[in-house]
């Protein structure tokens, strides 16, 4: 089977927002929840700064700690080892979103529109709605799945395919012919947070 | 390289309905605990403490376990908690505290109440279940610590010294409950002053659990911003005034100097809040540490709870 991974160049990144945009378009995610984000740091000061855009995800863990504080098995892995959760086994306990190490995970009470409270709602958004309770739903925990769907077309993941600067790779990680083994293989890929044992598959080239 | 991680983000998913559930399993646990071994070391004199601590197991556990319903995101499917007892420390918890209740329930309901069961004469099976109950009690107590201490990332809880903090407060502030039930109840006056001393030891050592946590917690490079949002950051008032000012100093003097009756009842109920605002404390101050990625510190982890506050409402027309 496939082992699918994604690594993102920092050097390329730029930190435009494309890829969360995507995401949210892509997932109809409500308010607040972001499964593909973008962080910013700054090393250094002024003058002598540099700053730099760091694009996270879900990691999709080989050893997700998730998956073991999960009590119920509503986490689990697909033969593709993609993280994803059965939302009828989940009871919205949260502590997935403790154990995460990369705050990949969010819980929603209630679905909530991007507009002010009280206005109807517009056609897009009944759609929006009714996406996400059917995929996703309301008080359970949610995260970042690859574009499950999307891939299941045959298109690319909504982030992939969004960033402007191609600083993301999708790709297999078994197949040691792929661009993305090749990337990490040849230009210093590392894993965020390798001490806690995940063994993280979204990998980064570093930014010089 | 950076500097030292100093900031984090606050984990805002486990607060208040969490740390009453985390306190009431303290209580009961402690309160059984404490009541089974008076029925094992104390004589007839101590039938009524040790029945009110046996008493007070089960109704504790059951309130908490009404609050983590409460907490669910998916109340409805609660009954599927147990599925993975192999990994998740939430499925052997509820496993533990299902047991306890059992346990804790017939030892009650077949020595106190409604009526003086089978149990009342015969002394070895009441122990027998005493002590099964017990076990239980202190898993309970216990494996709160761990299922917190599992989450790797939030360092402030990834420590050994969780669950020992735990079981020191569980059993002073389950000591604490029968004192304050005993008192209207008529337990004897020596009855009370032992047990107030006890009780006052147990907080020496939870004052010395709770000073090697937060020490532990300051040296650790991951867990120093959580050490010092609780130590001088939003939380300070609740360690310092809920846990180590109403929670362990002002019941310590009293149970020692304070003598009996009105004092013995303010010392317990303070004791009591001081417990609540321990559990407030560890789990306010969790945060899930920076990421680090080419020298760069990433602290801020976004993930807002209320993106865009202002947008809430229908602008005035």
């Amino acid at each position: 089977m496939a082992r699918y991974g994604m690594v993102i160049d920092l050097k390329r990144c730029y930190g435009c927002y494309s890829c969360v945009m995507a995401c949210k378009l892509a997932n109809h995610t409500p308010p607040g929840v972001f499964w593909s984000r973008v962080l910013r740091g700054e090393m250094g000061e002024y003058p002598n700064s540099v700053r730099q855009a760091l694009p996270v995800l879900c990691n999709q863990c080989e050893e997700p700690d998730c998956l073991k504080v999960c009590p119920t098995g509503a986490t689990y892995q697909t033969e593709d080892k993609i993280v994803r959760i059965d939302k009828n086994k989940c009871i919205g306990c949260k502590y997935c979103m403790m154990a995460c190490p990369y705050g990949a995970r969010y819980t929603v009470h209630e679905w909530k529109s991007y507009f002010p409270e009280g206005l109807p709602l517009s056609d897009y958004e009944k759609y929006s709605k009714q996406a996400w309770e059917e995929k996703s739903g309301v008080g359970v925990s949610t995260k970042c799945d690859f574009c499950i769907d999307r891939r299941a077309e045959g298109k690319e993941c909504a982030c992939v395919q969004a960033c402007p600067a191609k600083a993301r790779v999708f790709g297999d990680l078994d197949d040691p012919e792929s661009e993305i083994s090749y990337l990490i293989k040849t230009k210093r890929g590392f894993v965020l947070r390798p001490e806690m044992g995940t063994e993280p598959k979204v990998y980064y080239l570093p930014p010089r | 390289m950076g500097s030292a991680k100093l900031e984090g983000q606050v984990q805002m998913e486990w607060r208040w309905i969490i740390a009453v559930y985390l306190f009431l399993a303290g209580v009961g646990g402690g309160a059984y605990l404490a009541g089974v071994i008076a029925d094992f070391f104390g004589g007839p004199d101590w039938m009524l403490v040790s029945k009110i601590g046996v008493f007070l197991g089960m109704p504790c556990v059951l309130i908490g376990c009404m609050f983590l319903l409460v907490d669910l995101g998916n109340p409805v499917k609660a009954w599927r908690v147990w599925m993975k007892p192999g990994t998740s420390w939430m499925a052997r918890g509820t496993i533990i505290i299902v047991v306890f209740m059992i346990f804790a329930a017939i030892h009650t309901a077949w020595w106190i109440w409604p009526f003086p069961g089978p149990l009342a004469e015969n002394e070895s099976a009441r122990h027998f279940i005493g002590i099964i109950g017990a076990v239980f009690a202190f898993l309970t107590v216990v494996y709160t610590g761990l299922l917190l201490g599992y989450n790797q990332p939030i360092a402030l809880w990834n420590t050994a010294l969780l669950p020992v903090l735990f079981f020191v407060s569980a059993i002073s502030t389950g000591i604490m409950a029968v004192m304050f039930f005993g008192l209207g109840l008529g337990v004897g006056e020596s009855q009370l002053a032992l047990l107030a001393k006890i009780d006052a030891i147990t907080m020496v050592f939870e004052l010395f659990v709770l000073i090697v946590f937060l020490y532990n917690a300051y040296r650790t490079i991951e867990s120093r911003f959580s050490a010092k949002r609780i130590l001088v950051g939003p939380v300070a008032s609740y360690l310092w005034l809920g846990v180590i000012v109403c929670g362990l100093v002002i019941p310590f003097c009293l149970e020692l100097w304070g003598g009996h009756g009105i004092a013995v009842t303010i010392a317990a109920l303070l004791g009591l809040f001081g417990g609540l605002c321990l559990r407030y404390t560890v789990l306010a101050g969790g945060t899930i540490g920076a990421i680090e990625a080419a020298g760069f510190e990433f602290a801020r982890i976004d993930r807002p709870k209320d993106p865009m506050p202002a947008m809430g409402k229908v602008p005035p027309a």
